[in-house]
């Protein structure tokens, strides 16, 4: 019968449900909206109904809806060299991780009091061996690079805080961002920036550039606040100071948005 | 939902053309090439009723006045009645598939064939093959608007008329099969060919069926030696030096009647007393001149090497006063008669030079004129080879007419690089070809590259505040639009401001209206992307903002324009 596509045609489907999947791939019909189209042709939906108008791709309208033999269109833009993906075929971007904080990588790597050493390597060493999540061959490796940063240049920020951390990401050692929080016996000569003796460290460990960056830049957004050291210098207890950095970062995020 | 009554009008639905969208084209075209076909038909019929009617008056003394009063009934009836332009049409035939997709009036699809057989039929010197090319163009064109057709199957439909109307007129179905693509489409591809032979066969047959399967020129074999293809050589260049004369006579002509300050009537009417009086002393330029065609292949046009030459200006000067002054019609005939008095003229210029020589049959001669002056003309040289073998029905002449044809085009193209037709068309810049760089940016719109993720900002914004912004932006320029009416009031651009981010001074003291530009280039959504692309170019920008009525809507990078650029040549080359 001549007429007997009609229905399928009219009919008002889902999106991305075959309308008819028949025996030949020459029957398998889709209808979808122009704008659908046009998002998985990666073009302006504009162009897209250019294109149909002037009988350049594959498709006809059927008011707002293209219908288009699937197999064919895939065809066509092979032969030109276009991007043609369906909504839905393929998988859509991960589901974007809420970004790394401060609070979630120092709970990570815990808060140590009374770290012993007089010179840069010593403190990192004793700071090193308090790391519990870490085995003894990647602890050494993690001193190994520590030492080798603080050899380039000195991580004393100022005001008595210090940031040891390796250049470059571990290879294989975690999978989270970690920041290990050590308050130290004594305060430490550290060639810091400002010549103060520093009497904090804080040890980031990151899996990539980008989370380290991020975290380097809200550490700093705290250490900017003279509140923030004052409460540094009192040496807090770990619930206390977590607390405090939670705090922070609330303020922090309301004055960004 | 359409209801089921109207379903017949969406054919592109129906199972069977669903399945293979090429089945569809071929059907439209039968019906679109017998649909030409018959107005072709019609347009002879009534020039031969018409000549005949007034055979009668052509011996008094005022018979100059008939194509005076044809040509201003025929210039009246374009100008008031259908409202039509004057000249032979096949221009806008062209410009219509090139740049709007086939689309033509469907009153075109009559009205040069009433104007035409009132300048022919009256005596006017024109042919009838251009106005039954527009009338099966605009048949092929209403006929695909009526079933919706797209714009690429409406080129072809429209093809497909000219193919049927120019196969039918001289019973030639490879002749219309080849102008149709060689002169009015300009593009060989599978697609449109195979719609187009159909619906030439079909124009074909209607004229077949209607009025017999005739040649219309048929003649005796010709024994053609090698000198003659020699002599050939020189009959191209003085088809080609005519092509050229009749092209310039044409357009001076048209030059002068515009200049004068008459009405378009009163100019066709001048035009056509002018050709009576000229047929007062030679009377065979009147009308398209195909009986004149006939006798000189045959060999019966009267004898004398002055008359030829004499016919064959005498022919471009009425043809020109015919056209140029506003009568309606097409130069094919013209080309075809001016061609075989050139052919006659130097068969007969070589014979009383060297007497002795065995020269061809003069008939010969004239055949080969008519491809020469064909190819030159219409720089169509396939269009020239095919009709001439098909309209005289030998195939004993084809090297001297591939030969002629050849070099007559050739040496015609380098005098008047653009073709009789399309003259007009590559004056005005409207000649664009697909998959070239004007057609590419003709076809692309603003709207279709409008970058819409800018931040627009407002005037009051303090430093601080708009450095926050452009914390979170990926963008380098941000508008700025009024607070209250939003109107676009300039740009900010972060390499003007880059030295200022850095001075915490001025975060708090310094507005966003103290660094914003606020004469910077626009453009608006209307705009000719060439001229917005020229402006680009010549004030170095990557970007501008368009505005449309004082009021910003996006962005317009060259970026983005290369992409949707290179994407739009992919679909527009042909593969």
């Amino acid at each position: 019968m001549i007429f007997s596509g009609n229905e399928y045609l009219t009919e008002n489907r889902h999106a991305n449900e075959w309308i008819r999947f028949g025996k030949t791939a020459a029957d398998s019909r889709m209808n979808l909206t122009i704008e659908k189209l046009a998002q998985a042709l990666e073009l302006p939906a504009a162009t897209v109904e250019r294109w149909i108008r002037q009988g350049r791709i594959p498709i006809r309208r059927n008011g707002a809806d293209c219908v288009f033999n699937q197999s064919a269109l895939e065809k066509w833009a092979k032969t030109h060299n276009l991007p043609f993906a369906l909504p839905g075929k393929t998988v859509e971007s991960k589901s974007v991780e809420a970004p790394e904080t401060l609070f979630e990588a120092m709970s990570r790597g815990g808060v140590h009091h009374g770290i012993k050493g007089d010179t840069v390597e010593s403190v990192l060493q004793s700071a090193v061996d308090r790391i519990d999540f870490l085995h003894a061959p990647a602890r050494s490796e993690l001193y190994q690079r520590l030492v080798e940063r603080e050899a380039l240049a000195s991580t004393g920020i100022g005001r008595g805080v210090g940031i040891p951390h390796p250049r470059t990401p571990i290879p294989g050692g975690i999978e989270q961002p970690v920041i290990v929080t050590c308050f130290l016996e004594k305060p430490v000569e550290y060639r810091a920036v400002d010549d103060q003796p520093v009497f904090v460290l804080f040890i980031l460990i990151n899996t990539t550039i980008q989370q380290h960056l991020r975290l380097l830049s809200r550490l700093s957004y705290c250490m900017r606040s003279d509140e923030f050291v004052r409460f540094l210098r009192t040496t807090p207890g770990s619930e206390a100071f977590l607390n405090t950095i939670d705090e922070f970062e609330k303020r922090l995020d309301s004055a960004d948005s | 939902m359409i209801p089921m009554k109207r379903f017949w009008r969406y054919p592109a639905k129906w199972a069977l053309f669903r399945w293979d969208d090429r089945l569809l084209l071929i059907v439209m075209g039968v019906i679109v090439g017998v649909c030409s076909g018959l107005a072709a038909l019609v347009l002879n019929r009534s020039l031969i009723a018409m000549l005949d009617a007034l055979h009668a008056y052509r011996h008094f003394w005022w018979a100059f006045v008939l194509p005076a009063v044809g040509a201003m009934l025929s210039a009246l009836f374009l100008e008031k009645i259908v409202k039509e332009g004057p000249g032979h049409g096949v221009p806008e035939v062209i410009d219509s598939v090139l740049r709007y997709g086939g689309l033509l009036r469907f009153r075109s699809s009559f009205s040069r064939l009433i104007s035409a057989c009132l300048t022919i039929g009256s005596g006017g010197s024109a042919g009838p093959e251009a106005p039954v090319v527009i009338s099966g163009s605009a048949i092929g064109s209403n006929i695909a608007g009526f079933f919706s057709l797209n714009e690429r199957q409406r080129v072809t439909l429209v093809g497909c008329g000219a193919a049927g109307a120019i196969a039918a007129i001289f019973n030639a179905p490879i002749s219309g099969m080849i102008f149709a693509i060689e002169v009015i489409i300009g593009q060989w591809s599978a697609l449109n060919i195979i719609p187009i032979a159909i619906a030439a066969v079909a124009g074909t047959q209607v004229s077949r069926r209607l009025q017999g399967n005739q040649i219309a020129f048929s003649h005796r074999v010709f024994d053609i030696g090698f000198i003659d293809i020699l002599a050939c050589l020189g009959l191209a260049m003085l088809t080609a030096v005519m092509s050229i004369l009749l092209t310039r006579m044409l357009r001076k002509m048209h030059g002068v009647s515009t200049r004068t300050d008459l009405s378009v009537w009163y100019r066709a009417a001048i035009g056509g007393a002018a050709v009576g009086g000229l047929a007062i002393l030679l009377p065979d330029v009147l009308g398209e001149g195909y009986h004149a065609i006939g006798s000189m292949i045959s060999g019966h046009y009267p004898k004398g090497l002055a008359i030829a030459g004499a016919m064959m200006l005498a022919k471009i000067l009425a043809t020109s006063l015919t056209l140029g002054w506003g009568g309606s019609g097409g130069i094919f005939a013209p080309c075809l008669v001016i061609g075989s008095f050139s052919g006659l003229f130097w068969q007969r210029f070589l014979s009383s030079v060297w007497p002795a020589v065995p020269w061809v049959d003069e008939g010969c001669f004239a055949l080969i004129g008519m491809a020469g002056m064909v190819g030159g003309m219409l720089q169509a040289p396939l269009t020239g080879i095919f009709l001439i073998v098909e309209i005289t029905g030998g195939y004993d002449v084809i090297l001297p007419l591939i030969l002629v044809s050849a070099i007559s085009t050739a040496l015609c193209h380098y005098v008047e690089p653009a073709s009789f037709y399309l003259k007009d068309l590559v004056e005005k810049g409207r000649f664009l070809l697909p998959g070239t760089d004007g057609r590419v940016l003709a076809d692309l719109s603003v709207d279709e590259l409008l970058e819409k993720d800018c931040i627009v900002v407002h005037q009051n914004l303090l430093l601080r505040e708009f450095i926050n912004i452009v914390k979170k932006s990926h963008r380098n320029h941000f508008p700025v639009e009024d607070e209250k009416t939003g109107q676009f009031l300039g740009m900010v651009s972060l390499d003007d401001i880059r030295p200022f981010l850095f001075d915490v001074v001025m975060y708090d003291t310094v507005f966003l209206e103290q660094l914003m530009r606020k004469q910077v280039e626009t453009a608006d959504p209307d705009d000719d992307l060439a001229v917005i692309l020229q402006k680009m170019d010549t004030k170095h920008l990557y970007s501008l903002p368009v505005i449309d009525n004082g009021r910003f809507v996006g962005m317009l990078s060259k970026a983005t324009l290369l992409d949707q650029y290179r994407r739009e040549l992919r679909v527009q080359t042909p593969y």
